[in-house]
């Protein structure tokens, strides 16, 4: 194939900045010069599928995969478009087993075909291909989330929960929330060595916080012993101390920190939420979970993950209707949060709602892969590996 | 031949046949069937009770009907046509208040050699039209339907000509359409003729082809029956979705209209749980959008899949036939009577024809499903269409043009689900709602929503400035790019140019119940387009957080129009409709009903809820009031009247119970419904 025509690029542009209206007609203007190029129905079935046009978006990735069948983001576009259109799932399963070996390492194939799977009613096969995916990246929360969903359906709550919180791990967006409630946030300035930092406690908590938030835990904790050293009842501190320790599991250690904190400074959030997620990591302690998250929820409102914890908590406790609530508060806050999607999937199976568990579940892909972005990588791979 | 246990078969058929003879020493079922006796009406203060009311079995004015399918098994042959006991089905059909059925002729068994018609394919048709006859159902004949099943279509001699366009085979449709016609054109048991199934009629390339097929089969019906209604069943909206022909002209030359919400539309429409939100009033859209002054039945009502649980299948057909009573639907006809039983291919063993659910299991047992359906009837039977009539629809919500642009015009992608948006918010606001088009008269409407459009004709913004200076109403969302010159004088808005995305929606009040009770908010909505507006001596109503207005109501003549800044129904249709913000949906209903109200056709009955959508039938002496849940929650309704009610019962009977005030509660189930007969004090 030559090097893409300057009306490809254009195209490409276009849908790279999201316009798509005029992308379309970009590529509309691209096709009639020529028709057989597989990259402009490849990006015409990229922005179908954007602007939720399920049915073009099919047609124009089929016709990438006529023309050249290795195009790989043409088949991330049909595979797409199939499941979120839904009711195509022996298609949906063809397409993602092609991705799959087209593109070996894809996880999100991997992701796909089991959800598919699962919707075809192939249980089995499914689980399958969600461990496939957390072969490949121990990391995926959609899989661990499809897990735990198999679990309930086959098992019961209580056989799921510990795998939703596992899930809910593996998501980035709790610890996040952690940070936002402590008031760090990414701004791109690296965490500070330990050693540069000023010595008032306002630097050493920062700094501490900064080394938590990139993953040095070390670090942050040699700083954390400095405020201590000065001040051991500082409150701030002790919460971060409680989240250091959650994150190596030492969930004792991070009880009696974030109690310590809480009798110090009954209004420390960071601590309120520590306390919470040491009560859920005990089996037994939902209810006292459930009260802790109810109360960060309340001061918190206008966030989702508090709310997902609460629901988690409910959800142990077996109250589903109250759980099913704070997750559609949650949903409300956040659409995209895949999370209490899953949560609400969850739920509803509880209930026999299962086609609206089955559509939370796909919102949550839908949202999922939207995030991911992974058309322009592998569109990016296919246009070097094709020049 | 089947390969299904043909003896087990054959004794449940047997069974059913003796189920159904026992209940027909008939006058004694037919009795049991008979009206039940009207409801004790109790003596109020002022209302005297209705007298002489009572319900037949069935309603003539509205009636149900199934699709009753030539194959019931994926492993029989095509020569397998109706080869089977019927008159059990029928009977159970009967039996259940259903008035017609439908069933598809074979070309393929009927005209095995050119010229040469079946004895047997005519011998089998009798017998359906005996079975039909005998249990007082009327059938509706359709000549050519592609089921994907049974090779109904398919010719020996045909050689792979298009049995849409080609000459040869047009004649020999024509004189097939007339040997049936000319056999059947003075029985009663005919109700309609149905020229082609959805299926078939979509494989017309163009609408020249399409109108000149229709022409020539309406021709030859006619020659031999001038009397019996004819039908295409092909819903205008979904075809034209589909096929890319706009079947309009062709509709209007049948006698009969049809909606029908197909898989593929519902998924490209409203995405998404079909027991609740925009899905749930999908099929009223679709039957208003159908509805081209011709009676509308509306098709295929049934599940498209089994992904579902059982209460959501009853559900969802409940819904649905509420939606048909509710919004003038002619009468209603389910997908299929029995659900196809499909060969296991493993492991890819789902494909289109699964999805053939009907009302009865493989084996004949009822589903919960046909339950529904006859619930459904005894209520539809008990309202008199000519004793109530419903509230005529003056707001509409407009389809513009653009929306049979073809691609890469996106327009006519957005249009549809901004549309279905807008009259979702127009039932929230319990307002009477219809869909019209852009060429259509507006004469008939008091106010029309035009949700997020992106351009109109010169045409129409002339029409709609008179349709405002002569007294009517204009809801109008901007859909981003350049507004038409005529914004200015008819909004009273200086427009500045197209402010680009937004992230978030804020709502600030500026000019409290000019368009009712708008609440402030801050709410996150990814908008794709906010016009800058510039005073032009409209009033602002409210305006987001920098001061641009947001909703500005001018007075223009006799009548009033809104312009809303942004493409509300666009984003909130694009975006997640099942997670929007309430905040914005509660703006857009209190806006359309307050508009709604000062032109004098707002909601006819308050309701606290929105999605409980109302339908008042008005009598000589009571009302008939329909609701329905639209959500997957039990709800509790508080409606308002604007008089005082004296007392309430369920349209089927039953005691009534005193009220003696304007204002009841009315417990609905999940995705419920329930028919009261009102009484005034």
């Amino acid at each position: 194939m030559s090097g893409r025509s300057q009306q490809v690029a254009l195209a490409e542009g276009l849908a790279r900045q999201g316009h798509i209206q005029p992308a379309v007609e970009a590529c509309y203007q691209a096709l009639r010069i020529d028709d057989a190029d597989p990259l402009i129905h490849c990006l015409l079935a990229h922005l179908m599928l954007e602007g939720d046009f399920y049915d073009e978006a099919i047609e124009a990735a089929t016709r990438a995969i006529e023309i050249d069948p290795d195009c790989s983001p043409a088949y991330l576009a049909l595979g797409l478009a199939y499941d979120r259109r839904g009711g195509m799932w022996d298609q949906s399963i063809l397409v993602w087993h092609e991705l799959a070996e087209v593109v070996p390492d894809l996880v999100t194939a991997h992701v796909q075909l089991g959800e598919a799977f699962s919707a075809a009613a192939f249980d089995e096969e499914a689980i399958d291909a969600w461990r496939k995916a957390l072969e490949l990246d121990p990391h995926e929360a959609r899989a661990m989330y499809n897990l735990a969903i198999a679990a309930l359906r086959k098992e019961g709550v209580a056989t799921a929960l510990p795998g939703f919180r596992k899930a809910g791990e593996l998501d980035p967006s709790q610890d996040d929330f952690f940070f936002s409630l402590a008031g760090i946030c990414d701004d791109g300035t690296p965490a500070p060595d330990p050693d540069d930092v000023a010595e008032d406690r306002e630097s050493r908590l920062e700094a501490a916080g900064a080394l938590a938030f990139e993953e040095d835990f070390f670090s942050a904790v040699e700083v954390i012993r400095w405020i201590f050293d000065e001040d051991h009842d500082d409150a701030d501190a002790l919460a971060l101390s409680a989240y250091l320790y959650i994150k190596q599991e030492a969930i004792n250690e991070a009880m009696a920190c974030s109690l310590r904190a809480l009798s110090i400074n009954k209004r420390t959030r960071t601590a309120i939420y520590c306390l919470g997620v040491t009560f859920s990591k005990r089996p037994g302690l939902n209810e006292h979970a459930a009260r802790v998250f109810g109360a960060l929820a309340k001061s918190s409102p206008d966030e989702p993950i508090p709310h997902v914890l609460h629901a988690e908590a409910l959800l142990g406790l077996q109250k589903f209707s109250l759980a099913e609530k704070a997750y559609q508060t949650a949903v409300r806050l956040d659409p995209t949060c895949v999370r209490a999607r899953f949560g609400l999937a969850a739920v509803f199976f509880t209930k026999g709602r299962h086609a609206e568990a089955m559509w939370e579940i796909r919102r949550a892909a839908y949202h999922d892969t939207r995030r991911q972005g992974l058309f322009w990588d592998l569109y990016d791979s296919y246009t070097e590996g094709s020049s | 031949m089947p390969t299904r246990d043909k003896d087990a078969r054959e004794r449940r058929d047997a069974a059913r046949a003796a189920r159904a003879a026992k209940a027909k020493p008939a006058p004694k079922k037919k009795k049991a069937a008979e009206p039940p006796q009207p409801p004790e009406r109790p003596v109020t203060r002022v209302a005297e009770p209705p007298g002489k009311r009572t319900a037949s079995a069935r309603n003539p004015l509205f009636p149900i009907g199934v699709n009753y399918y030539p194959l019931q098994a994926e492993t029989q042959s095509w020569d397998d046509w109706y080869d089977r006991v019927m008159e059990s089905d029928f009977a159970a059909m009967a039996e259940s208040r259903m008035s017609f059925v439908r069933i598809f002729i074979s070309w393929k068994l009927f005209e095995p050699q050119v010229g040469q018609y079946s004895e047997d394919a005519e011998a089998r048709l009798g017998q359906i039209m005996d079975a039909a006859r005998e249990n007082k159902l009327q059938l509706i004949v359709t000549f050519f339907a592609d089921d994907r099943l049974a090779e109904l279509l398919e010719v020996p001699w045909g050689k792979k000509r298009d049995a849409h366009t080609d000459p040869y085979l047009l004649q020999r449709e024509t004189s097939l359409i007339q040997r049936i016609v000319n056999r059947y054109r003075s029985d009663p048991v005919i109700f309609a003729w149905d020229l082609g199934n959805e299926a078939f009629l979509s494989g017309f390339e163009t609408k020249l082809q399409l109108e000149a097929w229709v022409d020539a089969m309406r021709e030859a019906v006619r020659e031999v029956d001038p009397d019996r209604p004819i039908l295409f069943s092909v819903d205008p909206e979904t075809m034209f979705r589909h096929t890319g022909v706009d079947p309009r002209n062709a509709i209007d030359k049948g006698e009969i209209a049809v909606s029908h919400a197909t898989a593929a539309y519902r998924a490209y429409a409203s995405e998404g749980p079909i027991t609740s939100g925009p899905s749930t009033y999908l099929d009223g859209f679709l039957l208003h959008s159908a509805a081209r002054d011709l009676p509308v039945i509306m098709d295929d009502i049934g599940m498209l899949s089994l992904d579902h649980s059982v209460a959501e299948e009853s559900a969802h057909v409940r819904t649905v036939l509420y939606t048909g009573l509710m919004n003038r639907a002619s009468g209603v006809l389910m997908r299929r009577y029995r659900d196809l039983d499909t060969e296991r291919r493993e492991p890819y063993f789902r494909d289109p024809f699964e999805v053939l659910v009907g009302l009865i299991d493989i084996d004949g047992e009822d589903k919960p499903v046909m339950s529904e359906v006859e619930k459904f009837a005894r209520v539809a039977a008990w309202v008199d269409f000519k004793e109530y009539t419903l509230v005529p629809e003056r707001t509409a919500v407009l389809i513009p043009g653009e929306r049979y642009e073809p691609l890469p015009n996106l327009a006519g992608l957005y249009d549809p689900r901004a549309c279905l948006e807008a009259y979702m918010f127009a039932k929230e606001a319990q307002l009477p709602v219809s869909v019209a088009r852009e060429e259509d008269e507006f004469g008939a409407f008091s106010v029309l929503v035009v949700p997020s459009a992106f351009n109109l004709t010169d045409e129409t913004w002339e029409r709609l400035a008179s349709f405002v200076q002569s007294g009517g109403s204009l809801i109008y969302s901007y859909g981003g790019g350049e507004a038409h010159p005529a914004v200015r004088e008819l909004f009273g808005v200086e427009f500045l140019g197209d402010g680009g995305a937004v992230e978030s929606l804020t709502c600030r009040v500026a000019q409290q119940d000019v368009l009712g009770s708008l609440e402030p908010f801050d709410s996150t909505l990814t908008l794709p387009h906010f016009a800058l507006l510039g005073h032009g001596g409209g009033t602002v109503v409210a305006t987001d957080s920098k001061g641009n207005p947001m909703l500005v109501a001018n007075q223009h003549g006799q009548g009033r129009a809104v312009f809303i800044s942004m493409p509300v129904e666009r984003a909130l249709a694009q975006g997640d409709p099942w997670a929007a913000p309430t905040e914005v949906k509660a703006m857009m209903r209190t806006v359309y009903g307050a508009v709604a109200s000062a032109a004098g056709c707002g909601a006819q009955i308050e309701c606290d809820v929105a999605e409980v959508e109302i339908a008042l039938y008005n009598g000589e002496s009571d009302d008939i009031v329909l609701l329905l849940n639209h959500s997957p929650v039990a709800v509790t309704a508080n409606l308002v009247f604007d008089r005082a009610v004296a007392t309430i019962s369920d349209v089927r009977g039953g005691a009534p119970s005193q009220i003696g005030a304007v204002g009841l509660g009315v417990a609905l189930e999940p995705n419920g419904a329930a028919s009261l007969r009102v009484v005034y004090a």
